[in-house]
């Protein structure tokens, strides 16, 4: 835009941002004093127990994602502000077929967990990466990279088909689900393709803070409800009580999976957990390591902000679909 | 949503990392202890990112106007207001920290200890008393045919649960990554009337057998000849 008319607007703006600092701070004054002073008092009439531990573990979810939501949203930001969209039409095939087993293999080097893959896979998308590829590596990412295997190893110790198992059935769910992008997907489920074209984003430093700010908070505040909604289901529901369905294989294997979604385990620690359900045969406790890092509420939430409901509801479902079917197969063939 | 609220936000999440990853131990209520240099990093580059996003709207904002005008959908002066929500975990970890999970979480939990097998155990070390963490002590109670604690004075050291059968636990939860994924670990003391739930308690006495290794009667059972109040550890769960 030109300067002329900016002087006008840089007056309006500082008068507006000053009204809000002002206003801001002394509202943030206010409930800090009135916290730090009513707060312990009034948690501690809150503090029935149930409320309490609801509260610890909703905190725990933010705090341990944190890290793991900044990392994804540093690297999603570097993508959009410094690697041109050539580098990966270079590096993937042509063919969205041929690049989505190239793309789901690639998850392999984002250590983190699922907190971080759903922003780099929006920004891979932006580059100009096909969906399909992108959802791949969407999906592989928080299941298959070293660090989470190390852990399923550590909490399976002397059963190495278990981690064999799990990256099979991750990385098969995570390219057949490609593929059935590439075949049924729809363009128009996503949110329409935001800066497919040249310098429509800033790029260099000042792109990546701003994407980083961005992609954080608008991350962040989805995190929060999938916390939140995590920390509900993890003081409503006891685990054992599942110990009551640990009889039937079929109807553990699709419980756990339902486990997985509303637990929401961070994937890094899915497998201790899976690795504590003893009771159930080792193809519910895959489907429940499986199914947990790609399908969860708090996974939900994320992609619902990224690339909207109406994309979030459908992909999640068939992921879920996929990623049961695709345990019991690999169970069935490995365990 | 502007820059300058965005900023602030930015400012909040970040102290609040900072202030329980940094300034306290507090972090070990909610996450496992290799976490910390994370949560540090995390929390600088956030408050950094915070000033950054407020100082520059102050310098004047010729430099980035268009952005502001950039009617392109993926505008990054603007978000959604679902990013207030950050606000409630940051706010709760500044001003009320929440507690560590305690009897509330164990009592809703059966303890479980990792089936392991029937099997000789190392040596106890020496010491009179010999501390043990519960989950050693409940492994050995259940898995040990060579009675290692046998003659021993155990020394362990958790929070009061109780059951509705009116025995009494020292308790401790194991947490593997963060809170969500706690399991609990208990010990039953005999031979001393229960502290109120929820007290630290460090409780001294000798093991006492209840069945054949391996078998369902083999459950972590304590004498206990001395039990003393103690403060909450700064890491209150369970050592990995």
């Amino acid at each position: 835009m030109e300067e002329r008319g900016s002087l006008a607007d840089g007056a309006r703006l500082a008068a507006r941002g000053f009204v809000y600092v002002v206003v801001g701070g002394v509202a943030l004054v206010a409930i800090v004093t009135i916290g730090s002073v009513l707060g312990p008092m009034f948690a501690l009439d809150l503090a029935t127990p149930a409320m309490a531990a609801w509260w610890t573990v909703f905190t725990s979810i933010a705090v341990q994602a944190m890290p793991f939501l900044l990392l994804g949203t540093a690297v999603s930001a570097g993508i959009g502000a410094f690697v041109p969209e050539r580098v990966f039409s270079r590096v993937l095939p042509k063919k969205p077929t041929l690049a989505v087993p190239v793309a789901g293999a690639a998850g392999v080097v984002l250590p983190g967990c699922e907190c971080a893959s759903v922003p780099v896979a929006d920004s891979l998308m932006r580059r100009g990466v096909a969906p399909a590829a992108a959802l791949a590596f969407l999906l592989s990412a928080p299941a298959i990279n070293p660090i989470v295997l190390i852990a399923t190893s550590i909490a399976f110790p002397g059963n190495p088909a278990m981690v064999g198992a799990r990256l099979v059935a991750s990385l098969g769910t995570a390219v057949v689900m490609g593929w059935l992008w590439v075949r049924f997907g729809k363009e128009e489920w996503l949110p329409p393709r935001r800066t497919t074209g040249k310098g429509a984003s800033p790029t260099g430093w000042r792109g990546f803070r701003d994407g980083l700010q961005h992609d954080f908070l608008h991350a962040g505040g989805f995190l929060v409800l999938g916390a939140a909604a995590a920390a509900t289901f993890n003081i409503l529901v006891p685990r054992s009580v599942l110990d009551v369905f640990t009889d039937s294989p079929w109807l553990s294997v699709l419980l756990l999976a339902v486990l997985a979604v509303v637990l929401c385990v961070c994937s890094e620690a899915d497998a201790f957990v899976a690795a504590s359900l003893s009771g159930f045969s080792p193809t519910a406790r895959l489907a429940f390591m499986v199914v947990g890092p790609m399908v969860d509420l708090k996974l939900f939430a994320l992609q619902a902000g990224t690339f909207g409901r109406a994309f979030a509801i459908r992909f999640s479902s068939v992921t879920w679909v996929v990623a049961v079917a695709g345990s019991v197969g690999v169970g069935w063939w490995l365990l | 949503m502007r820059f300058r609220t965005q900023g602030v936000l930015l400012l909040l999440c970040g102290a609040a990392l900072l202030r329980v990853s940094l300034f306290s131990e507090l972090y070990l209520r909610y996450v496992k202890e290799g976490l910390r240099p994370y949560l540090v990093m995390s929390g600088v580059l956030l408050l950094v990112l915070g000033v950054l996003g407020l100082v520059r709207r102050e310098n004047g904002d010729g430099d980035h106007g268009h952005e502001d005008h950039q009617g392109l959908g993926h505008d990054h002066s603007r978000s959604p207001r679902i990013a207030w929500l950050l606000a409630a975990p940051a706010l709760a970890l500044l001003i009320y920290p929440p507690p560590a999970l305690g009897s509330y979480s164990a009592e809703r939990e059966e303890a479980k200890v990792a089936a392991q097998g029937v099997g000789t155990f190392p040596k106890l070390p020496a010491g009179d008393p010999v501390e043990l963490t519960l989950n050693a002590f409940a492994s050995r109670a259940q898995w040990d045919s060579g009675a290692s604690m046998k003659g021993r004075t155990l020394r362990l050291t958790g929070f009061v649960t109780k059951d509705d059968d009116g025995r009494w636990y020292v308790a401790r939860l194991f947490v593997n990554c963060c809170a969500a994924d706690a399991a609990p670990l208990k010990v039953q003391v005999r031979g001393s009337k229960a502290p109120a739930r929820d007290t630290w308690v460090t409780v001294t006495g000798t093991w006492h057998r209840t069945g054949k290794p391996g078998s369902d009667e083999a459950r972590p059972v304590l004498n206990a000849t001395s039990v003393q109040r103690v403060d909450q550890p700064s890491n209150p769960y369970e050592k990995r």
